[in-house]
């Protein structure tokens, strides 16, 4: 089973990320903002991170900049509950593997985005 | 000698009637005294020169005083004209008034020095000035007594003197070397003050060395042939008689210069015809300030507008100006029919002016109304292009605001609920527990994320003020305030509804303003409409020290009313509470 890495400001979100995806991956870790997701990525090194755009501290995109430029990086996804379309341009510059609305995250949503 | 003399009005002018009723009976004592013998045969004509001289002064110095009470130049000249007086007595052929004329002999020298170095306000201007000129009394007071204490004058140029009173022992030794001194020292200052007087004239500007130099050249005249007679006095007792005589006739003129210097009247007249002449051809921006700059001889001359409405000081182009900023440069302020209307920031120089300075003012004053009105208009035009820009700002910011208010409550919460939703449909088969576990919670999102949207529409505008207008909408408000709040009046009739906006948020800003800085007990909110006129008031009795400054709640709130044509104003002393007041038109 795969691993992943739940970053996201909001625990409801979290838990509801948490329990939307147990069923097909294996969720290692939650962080609540950008530098504790750097810090658990490097520690638990989860295939995917799974990673909110707006986060308190630093931006998703340059937390998956930051993450790209390690050795084996993990598969990083995107989620915001704001559109796609706002993203576009970061999304095509970043390394980025895919893009998820919040309220389409389900298993079946994260793994046909990193199949 | 030197303290000021202040006098007003009736006071001044029976002070100076009193000046010249004693400078009348001064000069006919004189005249009994030469008519009756009482003076040497030998010094007679020394005698009338000297009486003549204290005359000029006595009269120059009452003319100053009167035209221009707050100048110790008058009073000076008076003083010095009647120490010219007492030195006349020398001539005397009694023992009393001869000695009391010797020992004044020299304080006209001393004088004359002060006065040429504080024309032409009559003050000493540094210290270097106040040492030089102390040090000149006492040189002609205290070693002139000293002298005359060692010189008994039976053969002083053969002169059948009386008794000197302050006589010790003759020591003609002595009695030179302290006369030698005297005079040494005294020549030394004379140099010194004709230094302190060419530096001064260098970095005079025109207007001050048109009034500087009669004065500095006639004073300097008389105290080069004092010089000049009383270094002959030994070798050359014809030659230093001479030049005695043509420095009491110099002495005698310098009181002209002092008044030519202090009215330049003629000019005065000059110049305020032509500045008549010149605003007929009515000047453009900007020309009156050369105009004025031309007539009043003061390049540097600068012209500022008073706007009463935000009581402040404008350039020509309205934009904001501290006349007060160089302490150097000396401010008359211009009145117009009781009102104020401009100031002229120049050379302290012209203060010595005053009558001229009243003249171009009143001459000039429908121009420079004319000037305020434009520069009045330039100012609010430049207050309305920033206060557009700073409403555009801060409804841009309101609205990034709202975005995130938006994104981080409601929206994050039907996110999250949309997130449970889907969970629950995949779950209602296999695990129906769990599913009405996430039903509940999501029913708790719901709840928040509507609670949180009613919120922000309130925010946005309150509904009730729409429905119900301000007293209704004021009470809601003031319900929730977690500081007690009184509320005193309010108008019950409605009103035009951007005013009724503008002072709902007057009241609400102010509120959160309080809740959040003050740390007040009670809070009192008063509106009244008298006279068209809606006066919205709130006070507190906390700390003080709110700031209207850029970026606070309060610039916005400043620009708002503004822009219902009303006016803020926020009163907050440090630990005196705050008062928040705005006007605005309620017709």
């Amino acid at each position: 089973m795969r691993t992943v890495l739940i970053v996201d400001d909001h625990a409801s979100v979290r838990a509801i990320a948490r329990a939307a995806l147990g069923a097909a991956f294996s969720v290692v870790g939650e962080a609540a903002d950008g530098s504790e997701a750097l810090v658990l990525a490097r520690q638990l090194r989860p295939d995917v991170v799974l990673l909110d755009v707006q986060l308190p501290d630093i931006d998703g995109f340059a937390v998956a900049a930051a993450l790209a430029a390690d050795d084996d990086p993990p598969v990083v996804v995107m989620m915001s509950s704001r559109d796609r379309a706002q993203f576009e341009p970061s999304l095509r510059e970043s390394r980025v593997r895919a893009f998820i609305p919040k309220e389409r995250l389900s298993a079946s949503a994260l793994a046909d985005a990193i199949a | 000698v030197t303290s000021a003399i202040y006098l007003q009005g009736r006071d001044l002018r029976g002070a100076a009637l009193a000046c010249a009723l004693a400078a009348a009976a001064a000069a006919t004592a004189a005249g009994v005294a030469l008519a009756t013998g009482q003076v040497r045969a030998t010094t007679t004509a020394l005698a009338v020169t000297t009486v003549v001289a204290g005359c000029t002064w006595v009269a120059g110095g009452i003319t100053a005083w009167l035209r221009q009470p707050e100048n110790r130049t008058g009073p000076l000249m008076t003083i010095t004209g009647f120490v010219l007086f007492a030195s006349a007595l020398a001539q005397a052929n009694r023992a009393l008034p001869f000695t009391l004329g010797l020992v004044v002999a020299a304080w006209p020298a001393a004088l004359v020095g002060h006065l040429v170095l504080a024309f032409p306000d009559g003050r000493l201007h540094s210290r270097a000035e106040r040492v030089v000129i102390g040090l000149a009394y006492l040189d002609v007071v205290v070693l002139q007594v000293l002298m005359l204490m060692f010189m008994g004058f039976e053969h002083v140029n053969g002169c059948p003197c009386p008794r000197n009173l302050l006589f010790v022992r003759d020591d003609m030794g002595l009695h030179s070397l302290l006369m030698g001194t005297e005079r040494a020292i005294g020549f030394a200052l004379a140099v010194a003050v004709f230094v302190m007087l060419v530096r001064r004239l260098r970095s005079a500007s025109a207007p001050m060395r048109r009034a500087i130099v009669p004065v500095a050249s006639t004073g300097l005249l008389t105290l080069g042939l004092y010089a000049v007679s009383a270094a002959t006095a030994n070798s050359a007792p014809a030659l230093s008689r001479g030049f005695g005589a043509a420095s009491g006739a110099a002495l005698a003129i310098i009181p002209v210069a002092f008044l030519a210097g202090l009215f330049n009247a003629r000019l005065a007249r000059a110049g305020v015809s032509d500045l008549l002449v010149e605003l007929q051809r009515m000047p453009g921006p900007g020309q009156l300030r050369e105009a004025l700059a031309r007539v009043l001889g003061d390049r540097s001359l600068e012209l500022v507008y008073w706007i009463p409405e935000t009581e402040a000081w404008v350039g020509i182009n309205g934009q904001p100006v501290d006349p007060y900023a160089e302490p150097e440069r000396a401010v008359t302020v211009l009145d117009r029919g009781g009102r104020r209307i401009a100031a002229l920031v120049h050379d302290p120089a012209l203060r010595e002016r005053q009558e001229l300075l009243d003249a171009v003012s009143t001459a000039a004053g429908l121009s420079l109304e004319n000037e305020r009105l434009q520069a009045e208009l330039r100012a609010q035009l430049d207050e309305l292009t920033d206060s557009r820009a700073r409403i555009v700002e801060a409804g841009d910011r309101a609205r990034q605001r709202l975005e995130r208010n938006l994104h981080d409550g409601a929206q994050q919460r039907f996110v999250a609920l949309s997130m449970a939703l889907g969970l629950m449909e995949s779950r209602l088969r296999s695990d129906p527990e769990g599913a009405a576990e996430l039903l509940s919670s999501a029913r708790e999102d719901l709840r928040q994320g509507l609670d949180e949207l009613r919120e922000l529409a309130r925010g946005l505008h309150p509904a009730v003020l729409t429905e119900r207008g301000l007293a209704a909408a004021l009470e809601a408000l003031t319900a929730g305030s977690p500081v007690p709040v009184t509320i005193l009046a309010i108008p019950e009739e409605r009103l035009p509804e951007n005013i009724e906006a503008t002072a709902y948020f007057v009241v609400a800003e102010a509120l959160t303003n309080v809740a959040r800085y003050a740390s007040a007990t009670r809070v009192t909110v008063d509106i009244r409409c008298d006279g068209g006129k809606l006066a919205v008031e709130v006070r507190d009795d906390g700390i003080g020290g709110a700031e209207a400054g850029a970026g606070s709640g309060l610039r916005g709130l400043a620009d708002r009313v503004a822009a219902v044509e009303g006016r803020l104003s926020v009163k907050s002393p440090r630990g005196g509470g705050t008062t928040v007041r705005a006007e605005m038109p309620c017709a």
